[in-house]
């Protein structure tokens, strides 16, 4: 029996828990109070709080003991809360984590399926390898499990399983397991393996062969399909584009089987769908692609009325199958007629899709869109504008017609007479190129050059590199539209230097080709400022070549056979994808690979890092780690010292050496030997090898020591070292 | 808002609240088993507790929150974060490891200098008593030198949680005795 007044006071104690307690200690000493509370509705309440905590980003990674005591409950709800917490400061703490291995266990084997994943789920996802020591029995039941909702989680967490501790996982054989869940009856499984092995293969190519499970599990893909979640979908149907058909009628069995779901909802889906389609398409017999054809053209038009960030994912995916199907979309070009309230960036691939998608063999079409387009150009987004200026250009290469040219010209001319100096740029280069495009007609030159050249300072009118560029060469090669030629050329010699390399290159060009018309001193100059004054090694070589031309006997056949020459004529101005790249691409649509057209194989490969496990530290590798430090540290200092000697010893040391010449040199060589003596650091190995290299030069045969009549000068070589 | 008046109702009367009990020992003395002995009275298969299993059950009235820590020596240093709130503490040993009892010895008093077990009440079960071999009661306590225990109310039981022999009398003890504390 305990004295009475001890049990006054724990009365005391008890029964001023009833009160709400107001703590000074604060709060994580408050919620550790609740936490340990022998009422069990505390305990939840202060969980919920603490997990309240956790979201609002404070830190309450001191409780975790406490949390985790509160682990092995029936609550599932509280069960929840704790899981979550255990996941998220697991690594803080990996040493009592420990701690947590058998609720885990336990709970992998719990009679409700959703603590049972919920118990695996956690565990697999805590990067601790003392808790993964203990995985094996828990993950081979679940993968075993009856209720497909814990396999499908199960055959997620042997992933995650490889990527924490790949040899484990190997060793533990569960990658046996998960090949044949592909087999599972319930389609999320498949999914989710499928979803699992690829993420696998992703990390180590060498441990399954992906190739063959999908070429053997094709009839339960296409089963599968239909009755699964949109995001095993996408996982099935990425599976399903890996696979090669074995002839023409598997390939439109596929076909047949997938064109369903380009009416998804979600774009992913549809975008995967299109993407096993055109891997299929290929080997179907023509006949039969009129009709799938049109559906591939009405999945990707449903796909522009999807919210924009959507929308520039499509539009992005649609430039890489325009290139392989260009006719697919020809007669949908209205719907990409950009909205007012378009975002920006979808704006300007929307232009880019345009200029893509128009029939050049239609003068209606190219109208309509002309119209558009200047329309585009009279906006007030400078990107946009300056996007939609260069696409008229392009449309005007595109179709081609004289006349057409003309009119865009026309337009062009039209922008540029707004005396809106932001546009000026655009419209420039884009006029260039026009002419590039129909060389022969002086007509469309004159017109061009009498307006450039009434500019009075076109060097302060035009921002960008390439304008400028542009402009030089258009006086270069008109030099007879240009009345004022030489004032215009004068200043951009004067500004030669500040100029970027297009500029620079351009002028030199333009100067000699024009050194008949110009007056010598400034092809010297600009010779001299381009050999002497640039940093652009590209224009410093042409402006030799140039240079050594010139000085040659017969320079002007020379100069003019490399000036004269007529540039061939412009075809096309949109960029295309190498063969191989587009198919890489069209393998790989609706990934992040078809918005950068930057295919996975061309990534640097995903270092991926096994080593990501946090371990708990033992005490002998805490004190390795501390005598490292020590010794790291001392090394540090003796090398600091060492330095230090040195710098302030520099003058001294000489001073030293002129006594030495009159007195023996042997007290300082061990001076310096006590120098180098301090143990391992490289420098001090590189130093001695220097002495040695030293020695020889000096012509002395032997060691150092040996060296004694050579002392002086070798110490002074020495210093001369530092 | 119900919630909350009934919380606060079950404190006041003290109904819901609950004992918190520890069984500890080395591995393999048989905690585990003693644990659902108790809950569910039968022998279990049991592995190597890596962690801690807890158990609640109700004995005379009694919410007992019963706690079974693992007794690996990795596992040993965590027993601490335990104690706190304890009102009384299982000490299991395994009677015929005779090896082993210098080290149990050695844990128990280290247990017991905790400034938070100070007032917790000790139970020590001489446990496998129907194995060959095992050393007797009053040999364990002979062992563990329990007899320099001061100011703190404890008993050994021989037991045998195999059979169900010793478990209920041991906690009979151990419940009058915190009856006694708690009022």
């Amino acid at each position: 029996m305990p004295p009475l007044d001890k049990r006054i006071k724990k009365f005391l104690k008890n029964s001023i828990r009833v009160a709400p307690k107001i703590s000074d200690k604060g709060e994580l000493a408050e919620l550790r109070a609740g936490l340990v509370s022998q009422y069990p509705q505390t305990r939840k309440d202060a969980i919920k709080k603490t997990i309240q905590q956790m979201t609002l980003n404070k830190d309450v990674s001191t409780l975790f003991p406490d949390i985790l005591k509160n682990m092995a409950t029936n609550d599932i709800e509280q069960k929840k809360l704790v899981y979550l917490y255990v996941m998220n400061y697991a690594e803080t703490h990996p040493e009592l984590c420990i701690l947590a291995v058998n609720t885990f266990v336990t709970d992998a084997q719990d009679p409700n399926p959703l603590i049972r994943c919920m118990a695996i789920r956690t565990m697999s996802m805590i990067r601790v390898d003392k808790i993964l020591e203990y995985i094996e029995t828990p993950l081979r039941r679940t993968l075993q499990d009856d209720n497909p909702y814990v396999r499908k989680t199960a055959v997620i967490c042997v992933a995650k399983l490889f990527q924490l501790n790949k040899d484990l996982c190997i060793e533990l054989g569960v990658l046996e397991d998960l090949q044949s869940a592909l087999d599972d009856s319930n389609p999320m499984v498949v999914a989710n393996a499928t979803a699992s092995l690829s993420e696998i293969n992703d990390m180590d190519p060498n441990v399954i062969d992906l190739k063959t499970l999908i070429q053997s599990h094709v009839s339960q893909f296409l089963m599968a399909l239909n009755e699964c979640t949109e995001w095993a979908r996408i996982t099935i149907l990425g599976a399903l584009s890996e696979y090669s058909a074995k002839d023409s009628l598997e390939a439109q069995d596929i076909i047949d089987r997938v064109t369903a779901h380009l009416q998804h909802v979600n774009p992913a889906v549809v975008l995967a769908t299109i993407k096993v389609i055109i891997k299929n398409l290929p080997e179907v017999e023509i006949s039969a692609n009129g009709l799938t054809m049109k559906k591939l053209s009405s999945a990707l038009v449903s796909l522009m009325s999807s919210p924009s960030e959507m929308q520039y994912v499509a539009l992005k995916n649609i430039r890489i199958i325009l290139e392989k199907y260009p006719e697919i979309l020809s007669k949908e070009l209205r719907i990409f007629y950009i909205k007012f309230n378009d975002p920006l960036y979808v704006k300007v691939e929307k232009i880019d899709i345009l200029v893509r998608l128009v029939d050049p063999t239609n003068l209606k079409q190219c109208a309509l869109l002309l119209t558009e387009m200047k329309e585009y150009s009279m906006e007030f987004e400078p990107e946009f504008v300056s996007r939609a200026i260069q696409g008229l250009a392009q449309l005007g290469i595109k179709y081609s017609d004289e006349r057409f040219v003309q009119k865009i010209l026309d337009t062009l001319l039209e922008l540029v007479e707004r005396d809106q100096d932001s546009i000026k740029d655009d419209c420039c280069i884009s006029m260039c190129n026009l002419l590039r495009h129909s060389p022969s007609n002086e007509k469309l030159a004159e017109q061009v050059c009498s307006l450039l050249n009434s500019w009075s300072e076109p060097d302060a009118i035009l921002r960008t590199d390439s304008a400028k560029c542009n402009y030089v060469w258009l006086m270069g090669q008109y030099p007879q539209f240009f009345p004022s030629l030489q004032a215009k050329m004068d200043i951009f010699v004067k500004l030669f230097k500040q100029e970027e390399s297009l500029t620079q290159m351009s002028i030199l060009i333009t100067v000699v080709k024009l050194h008949s018309k110009l007056p010598g001193t400034m092809l010297q100059h600009v010779l001299e400022l381009a050999t002497q004054e640039t940093n652009e090694l590209d224009v410093r070589d042409m402006a030799m070549m140039y240079w050594r031309c010139l000085s040659m006997d017969n320079s002007e056949q020379l100069v003019n056979d490399l000036c004269k020459t007529i540039p061939p004529q412009i075809e096309n101005t949109l960029d295309k994808f190498s063969p191989e790249l587009l198919e890489k691409l069209l393998l790989e649509l609706g990934t992040i690979s078809s918005i950068y057209f930057k295919p996975q194989s061309d990534r640097r490969r995903r270092t991926i890092t096994y080593q990501n496990i946090v371990k708990g530290k033992h005490i002998d590798e805490l004190q390795d780690l501390a005598k490292n430090e020590i010794e790291s540290k001392g090394n540090n200092d003796v090398l600091l010292d060492f330095d230090d000697d040195d710098d302030n010893g520099e003058g001294d040391d000489d001073d030293d050496i002129e006594m030495n010449s009159t007195s023996n040199g042997n007290s300082h060589l061990a001076d310096l030997d006590d120098l180098f003596d301090f143990g391992t650091a490289p420098t001090t190995s590189e130093i001695n090898n220097g002495v040695s290299n030293l020695n020889i030069r000096s012509d002395s045969s032997n060691t150092q020591s040996q060296n004694n009549p050579k002392l002086s000068s070798n110490t002074q070589d020495l210093l001369e070292l530092f | 808002m119900g919630n909350f008046f009934s919380s606060m109702f079950d404190r006041l009367w003290g109904v819901n609240k609950e004992l918190r009990i520890l069984i500890l020992g080395l591995d393999g003395a048989g905690k585990t088993t003693i644990l659902y002995r108790l809950q569910i009275g039968e022998v279990v298969t049991t592995k190597p507790t890596i962690g801690f299993n807890v158990e609640t059950l109700t004995y005379k009235n009694l919410k007992l929150n019963v706690w079974d820590l693992g007794g690996q020596t990795s596992i040993r240093p965590y027993w601490r974060c335990y104690y706190a709130d304890t009102a009384a503490v299982i000490f299991v040993v395994d009677s015929t490891d005779k090896d082993r009892m210098g080290t149990a010895s050695k844990e128990l008093h280290l247990m017991l200098q905790e400034e938070e077990l100070q007032d917790a009440a000790l139970l020590v079960f001489a446990n496998k008593q129907d194995q060959p071999g095992a050393l007797s009661a009053s040999e364990v306590s002979k062992e563990l030198n329990l007899v320099e225990l001061k100011d703190r109310s404890w008993s050994i039981v021989a037991s045998s949680a195999i059979k169900g022999e010793g478990i209920s009398e041991g906690l009979d003890w151990l419940i009058d005795v915190i009856k006694d504390e708690q009022l």
